[in-house]
């Protein structure tokens, strides 16, 4: 096998349209720059007939920028169709990076076919797809969770992102295998690392380790801090008092300091993370509980084997969750017989697991205890008091849905802050293990040689910097459509 | 310019759009009108009938969506439209003024009245500072406020409403405008301050020459302020004319069924009953074709009313008065209102609720952050003993801070009494908060709230939620029970059972608050506490809804407290009526008893304060001075003896030591106060109808 071109034969088709394209999308793209900001200095003047004139060169070379702009676009499309009839060797490293994410575009083709095809009737969901800015935003997020998703029945990736072919240590993306075994993938598509090993299959399997952690941390960082809250704000009085000292206490730590403290060997070995995970675990279950009881308390025939089984079931998880007989062998902590503990988080997960949950859910109980003091007053509340409801009735089902906008919102944005969180804890070594795949870890092991050689550490950089726009354009589609009716 | 003397707006078909996402919405279609120097002009309608677009037109503000897409609007002379950006700055805030409904917003939060109101002429004329600082200094005495340098040199939330209103007025007199654009001005403040407001607007008017446009849901707001007046139904002017003509010879039926629907001195809830308007106000993108009211209107006839546009046209003999009806010339205008149905009055029976005595204080700490400090009670009721009868309606009147939400919260069990006893049906519960009374209790006492926008839980459809009531009042032993019971109180609502899929925000106030009254009976409660059930609504909603209150109490014979500040709907519907001011009842009676005289002073001025849309009653002028005082803060001895208009009649200012004691007239009529009785007795009533009316 030879070593692959960028672009391959395809793209020497397109080269040349692609770059006058370029040249004037950029050029256009200037001048509507230059006369954006002659207008607005010449509004500062108070020149009325100035201001019309740039108004007009600045509207027109935006729409100028439009064509370029297409064209730009049906070139990158046209590629990446034709590349599919070329060979593996003659398409190139993008169009064989295109075909490793196959079965990333057929879904996302149908998630979005299907998506608009109902818009109407999918509620805010389906009003993101009015939105080009949600559009964007969710396309970026669908993109990487389906890749992690993928990734995990070892459809995209090329090889295994621990193995080590020393020949390709700090290869070029494009680098041929020295010897193909049967059914390998011939090349490192985006090259190898320091240590031998392929960046693309280690940015794919990193996708893995950043959605789950990511969203999940976030997911219970909301438990937690709704559940504490909802009441600050609801009950307000001394409890606030003293829930919002512990959060602003929380909230003054420096977080990596914090995490510095969290992830130390010798404090983990205390047992504290261990500990503060069992709590964190509890909040769920506490949530689930006191959500169905005050829901079903009036219908008891409904709420007992409904508790009873969901309480069962959460429990084991829990269980399942905190006790572990590997992290803590003979503690008190490994006391679920191993026939039926589902599963086993790894130590390193688990804390940083805990960092971001902790650093969180102060913010968000501020943010709930807001909303919460925001739509206690409204009658439909007063109208659940004097109906006799129980408080948590109350804050659950009469609050809590009807403040759902801005959290969905916050909810996506701060998954963006857990992936930052969750890179910056790998860059700075701290949590996972060495050799993770993780994008915060695979930066840092890039950064030693960035000068050298730039493209094991671009690649996850990207990866991280695609997903936290895209969820950030999704948070602001989001907010713009909810905001419309 | 100065010498101009025709009018001085001049609107004339003119139609104004919004565009949005589901394509053009027409907000105002073929809008006329003419204000000539000096004259008052009222903008009557509902609300999204477009009144306030017309204004945002004129100021030339229609936002980014909006766009004026015929007709033209023409001021002095001069089209609007045609003139540039830096034009219209020079004409707004000088030569147009805007008063807005919510005085605060119109104020900067972070600069003194002062700076405020001198930056007016500072910028459109250049005036030096001193001079500046004079003129406002007048203003703000012409606005009657007292302390004017005191009050320049003020933050504007340390004014109250009324006195942030007055502001905003003075600012828009600065430059001494030409034309002066008043927005709903007084419907966020209390009874007695609006016509505090009135007066002054009608005043400096007067006093300036200042032509105004007068924008206004309420008929008798503008009968007091304006010359001529402008009916808006859906977007069009359906009647214009001077305000003798348009009150008492309509020529349009929606004017008609706006008259027949308001509760006039005269209507009563068994031999008169008010008429309501069928059906519901279209939407902007659901208007038929033709005649926008047809579909409500009683005189509608297929083929004709709608079938095409219908243009304004003049009535003969009447001074520039149309009207945008086919058929005013064959309708019998003078026709006797169709009795609906007059019922019978429902004897009162067993008292159901007595309170006697009840108190309710408030501790407030004086600062928040340092606990066993200085603390202050405020006192929100104050030993208030009443009964309410097996269905009796008993009205509770007062303005805010009055102490009537206090009261209802103490009834319902948010909030337990500070002292004394209330009684449902001879069980006390004064102390027992709502989390302590059984399911019956609870159920038997419920509560309809006033915002219809806010009453519903917006995220739960209307089925389940009255089901979740149901469940709660433990009605029905399984859900199919009670899903039917559900379909049965909508049916009690009069609305269609499809209802129940519906969410909230797909129904209009007067249906939200419908499914509110039906929550409030599901549990068969015995008192219903209302607390002003249809103020929120618009005019031609009220009726239906207040009607709809009034059958369903006469059938299940309850109990109801209408709390209200509206004189006129108290007076229509209520069997006995109780005014409080600042925590006490200042007289308790029955509805003759306390709508004739001899009167408390503050129910006086409060029947002086109320418009009446009904140019045969007269009225004695009463305006109070000042605002309601804080209940933080009372004054000593009786709490009205700040604003009352009669203090001087007493002798040795006995006003200011003591609360004066209850004082019990014949038929058991209370009255809190030390006038003699002699004052009394020489007492004229208020609101007097003349002969036309009267019979």
């Amino acid at each position: 096998m030879e070593q692959l071109t960028w672009f391959g034969a395809p793209g020497a088709i397109f080269a040349w349209p692609f770059y006058i394209a370029a040249g004037l999308f950029f050029l256009a793209v200037a001048a509507s720059l230059v006369g954006y900001f002659g207008n607005v200095a010449a509004a500062m003047a108070g020149a009325d007939g100035a201001k019309a004139a740039t108004a007009k060169i600045s509207s027109l070379a935006a729409s100028l920028a439009k064509w370029p702009g297409l064209v730009i676009a049906a070139i990158i499309v046209l590629y990446c169709v034709l590349s599919i009839f070329y060979g593996a060797q003659e398409r190139g490293i993008a169009g064989n990076v295109f075909m490793r994410f196959g079965p990333v575009w057929i879904t996302m083709i149908a998630i979005f076919a299907v998506s608009i095809a109902l818009k109407k009737n999918l509620g805010l969901y389906g009003k993101l797809f009015q939105s080009p800015v949600g559009m964007i935003g969710f396309a970026l997020v669908v993109f990487w969770v389906l890749t992690a998703l993928f990734g995990a029945f070892d459809m995209i990736v090329t090889h295994d992102p621990l193995d080590q072919i020393a020949r390709l240590k700090n290869d070029p993306p494009g680098s041929p295998l020295p010897s193909t075994e049967d059914g390998e993938y011939p090349w490192f598509l985006l090259g190898g690392d320091n240590l031998g090993r392929d960046v693309f299959t280690r940015m794919v399997s990193g996708a893995g380790v950043v959605i789950t952690i990511a969203p999940l941390a976030t997911f219970f960082g909301y438990i937690v801090g709704i559940t504490l809250g909802l009441p600050a704000g609801y009950y307000g009085g001394r409890l606030d008092t003293i829930l919002s000292f512990l959060a602003n206490l929380i909230l003054a730590f420096p977080v990596i300091l914090l995490f510095y403290l969290l992830v130390t060997p010798e404090i983990v070995q205390t047992g504290i993370p261990v500990f503060m995970a069992a709590v964190f675990f509890i909040f769920p279950i506490v949530f689930i509980t006191v959500l169905l009881n005050s829901r079903y308390k009036v219908l008891p025939h409904i709420r007992n084997p409904l508790l009873a089984v969901v309480l069962v079931l959460a429990f084991w998880l829990y269980l399942s969750t905190v006790s572990d007989t590997t992290r803590n062998p003979g503690t008190f902590l490994d006391f679920f017989p191993s026939g039926i503990d589902l599963f086993n988080i790894p130590g390193g997960v688990l804390v940083v697991f805990i960092a971001v949950v902790f650093v969180n859910s102060p913010t968000i109980f501020r943010i709930m205890r807001g909303l919460t003091l925001d739509v206690k007053n409204r009658d439909y509340v007063a109208a659940a008091q004097t109906r006799g409801e129980t408080p948590w009735y109350i804050m659950l089902w009469e609050i809590l849905p009807n403040v759902r906008g801005p959290l969905i919102v916050d909810f996506c944005l701060r998954i963006g802050y857990a992936t930052i969180l969750l890179g910056t804890l790998g860059f700075f070594g701290l949590g996972l293990p060495p050799e993770s795949p993780d994008w915060g870890s695979t930066i840092n092991a890039g950064r030693k040689l960035l000068s050298v050689y730039l493209h094991p550490a671009i690649t996850p950089a990207m990866a991280l910097l695609s997903l936290v726009l895209g969820l950030n354009l999704l948070a602001d589609g989001l907010r713009e459509q909810s905001l419309k009716d | 310019m100065a010498d101009y003397n025709g009018p001085i707006l001049e609107i004339d078909k003119l139609s104004i759009s919004f565009f949005t996402q589901a394509g053009e919405i027409p907000a105002v279609m073929d809008f006329s009108c003419t204000v000539m120097p000096g004259e008052a002009m009222g903008l009557v309608g509902e609300s999204g009938c477009g009144k306030s677009t017309v204004a945002l037109g004129v100021m030339q503000d229609l936002g980014v969506n909006g766009r004026i897409v015929g007709g033209s609007i023409k001021f002095k002379g001069r089209d609007l439209g045609a003139m540039s950006e830096r034009e219209l700055r020079d004409l707004r805030g000088s030569e147009i003024a805007m008063i807005y409904q919510e005085p605060m917003a119109s104020l900067n939060p972070a600069m003194k009245i002062g700076k405020q109101l001198m930056e007016v002429p500072m910028i459109h004329q250049g005036m030096a500072k001193e001079e500046a600082y004079n003129l406002a200094l007048e203003m703000v005495t012409s606005v009657k406020l007292p302390d004017p340098a005191r009050i320049l040199n003020s933050f504007p939330h340390q004014l109250s409403g009324g006195q942030q209103q007055r502001i905003v007025i003075a600012m828009a007199l600065m430059s001494k405008p030409a034309l002066l654009i008043l927005d709903e001005p007084t419907t966020a403040l209390d009874v007695t301050v609006e016509a505090g407001i009135v007066e002054l607007v009608k005043e400096l008017g007067e006093k300036y020459g200042t032509s105004m446009l007068f924008i206004s849901h309420n008929l008798g707001l503008v009968l007091e302020v304006c010359d001529r007046l402008c009916v808006m139904y859906s977007g069009e002017a359906v009647e214009t004319g001077s305000i003798e003509d348009v009150f008492d010879k309509m020529r349009h039926p929606y004017t008609q069924a706006l008259f027949r629907s308001i509760p006039l001195p005269g209507a009563d809830k068994n031999a008169r009953p008010l008429v309501a308007i069928p059906g519901n106000f279209p939407l902007p993108h659901e208007r038929p074709p033709g005649c926008n009211f047809g579909p409500r209107c009683d005189y509608f006839e297929e083929g004709r009313c709608n079938k095409g546009d219908i243009p304004m046209e003049g009535i003969e003999g009447d001074d520039r008065h149309d009207s945008r009806c086919l058929k005013f010339k064959e309708i019998d205008w003078n026709a006797p209102i169709v009795a609906s149905a007059a019922t019978e009055v429902t004897e009162p029976g067993d008292v159901v609720l007595k309170v006697d005595d009840l108190k309710k204080y408030y501790e407030v700490a004086a600062s928040a952050l340092f606990t066993g400090g200085e603390k202050r009670v405020v006192k929100a009721n104050e030993t208030l003993s009443f009964e309410a009868r097996e269905a009796e309606t008993l009205a509770i009147v007062g303005e805010s801070g009055c102490g009537k939400s206090t009261l209802a919260k103490v009834l319902m069990g948010l909030e337990t009494a500070s002292d004394g006893d209330v009684k449902i049906r001879n069980l006390e519960v004064s102390k027992t908060p709502i989390q302590e009374r059984d399911t019956n209790t609870v159920a038997s006492i419920q509560m309809v709230f006033q915002n219809p926008f806010d009453t519903l839980n917006p995220s739960m459809s209307i089925g389940a939620q009255i089901i979740r009531v149901l469940e709660i009042f433990k009605v029905g032993n399984s859900h199919a029970e009670r899903e039917g019971k559900m379909l049965e109180l909508l049916d009690l609502v009069k609305l269609p059972r499809a209802f129940a899929k519906r969410m909230p925000r797909q129904l209009s106030g007067g249906q939200k608050q419908r499914i509110g009254i039906a929550r409030a009976f599901a549990g068969d409660a015995q008192v219903v506490v209302a607390d002003e059930p249809v103020s929120a609504l618009d005019v031609s909603v009220q009726a239906a809804v207040t009607d709809l209150l009034m059958e369903i109490q006469r059938e299940r014979r309850t109990t109801m407290l209408f709390i209200s500040h509206d004189l006129s709907i108290v007076r229509y519907l209520s069997d006995r009526v109780m005014v409080m001011y600042l925590g006490h009842v200042v007289e308790m009676g029955a509805t003759d008893q306390v709508f004739a005289p001899p009167y408390h002073p503050y129910t006086e001025a409060l029947l002086s304060a109320v418009p009446i849309a009904d140019t045969s009653v007269q009225k004695k002028h009463i305006v109070l001075e000042g605002d309601i005082p804080s209940a933080m803060n009372p004054p000593s001895g009786c709490p009205f003896q700040t604003r009352c208009q009669r203090k001087d009649k007493v002798a040795g200012g006995l006003c200011e030591k003591e609360v004066p004691p209850v004082r019990m007239l014949e038929g058991g009529h209370q009255i809190k106060c030390h006038l003699p009785q002699e004052e009394f007795d020489a007492m004229e009533p208020i609101i007097v109808l003349s002969d036309v009316a009267a019979e």
